[in-house]
């Protein structure tokens, strides 16, 4: 199990909960963190795709090839209140 | 004070609003090789893209937030000939007119006070994971961005 922090308008999309409870098995990624957030929530699938929201693991922003596992600090990031986050991915 | 303990009074995230008199005072106690201070201070604006704004709230993510904005006083010592440099940013429900964040450069002389000043606000508005939700007539907006 992990747990995903949300923030700001994410956490809005997912009716006000301050953090996510995701059944996440061994040597997952990134990848499968976004899966599972776009079967509960799509909406918030979506802007994850449109890379409008970043995941950050252990408070860095992360990419879908990054590995999670149990107990790594997991958080889905909406646009910073005074900045563009496109091109800061890399 | 340890320096750990001195670093962590010269970046901070804070619910309550700071004296920008008490800060200044905090970096100019640094160095005595001070001669230019350069300040940044953010405060509320009640007008944001064509619509009034009542209040606003800055949520942060603490613990990343902190580190972010470690990062940016750290990148700047290094980049810049600058002798101290400070960040603190509140959250929580800001009224207008309140102070929202504050940058001070001490250096040396005043050119590189004032480019490292810009050089940090800027960043920090790029890196730092605090989001802004204002509370206007019509109702409550997350903002996106901010030029």
């Amino acid at each position: 199990m992990i747990t995903v922090k949300l923030f700001g308008m994410t956490k809005s999309l997912a009716d006000n909960q301050p953090n996510l409870t995701l059944a996440l098995g061994k040597n997952q990624s990134v990848k499968t963190v976004i899966e599972l957030v776009n079967k509960r929530y799509p909406k918030i699938g979506e802007l994850i795709h449109n890379k409008k929201i970043l995941v950050s693991v252990n408070q860095e922003i992360a990419h879908e090839d990054t590995k999670v596992q149990e107990g790594d600090e997991v958080a889905l990031l909406p646009p910073f209140a005074g900045g563009n986050l496109e091109g800061q991915v890399e | 004070m340890s320096m750990a303990e001195q670093s962590d009074l010269l970046v901070r995230v804070q619910r309550e609003d700071f004296s920008v008199d008490a800060e200044i005072n905090r970096v100019r106690s640094r160095s005595k090789r001070i001669g230019g201070i350069s300040i940044f201070l953010g405060t509320a604006r009640d007008h944001s893209k064509g619509r009034d704004v009542d209040s606003i709230t800055f949520e942060h993510y603490e613990g990343m937030a902190q580190k972010k904005l470690r990062e940016i006083r750290e990148r700047a010592l290094k980049d810049f000939d600058i002798l101290e440099l400070l960040i603190v940013h509140r959250y929580g429900e800001i009224t207008i007119g309140e102070n929202i964040v504050l940058i001070i450069a001490g250096a040396e002389h005043r050119a590189e006070a004032f480019r490292a000043c810009k050089w940090a606000i800027d960043e920090l508005k790029q890196i730092t994971p605090i989001w802004k939700l204002e509370h206007t007539p019509s109702g409550e907006v997350w903002v996106e961005e901010h030029p």
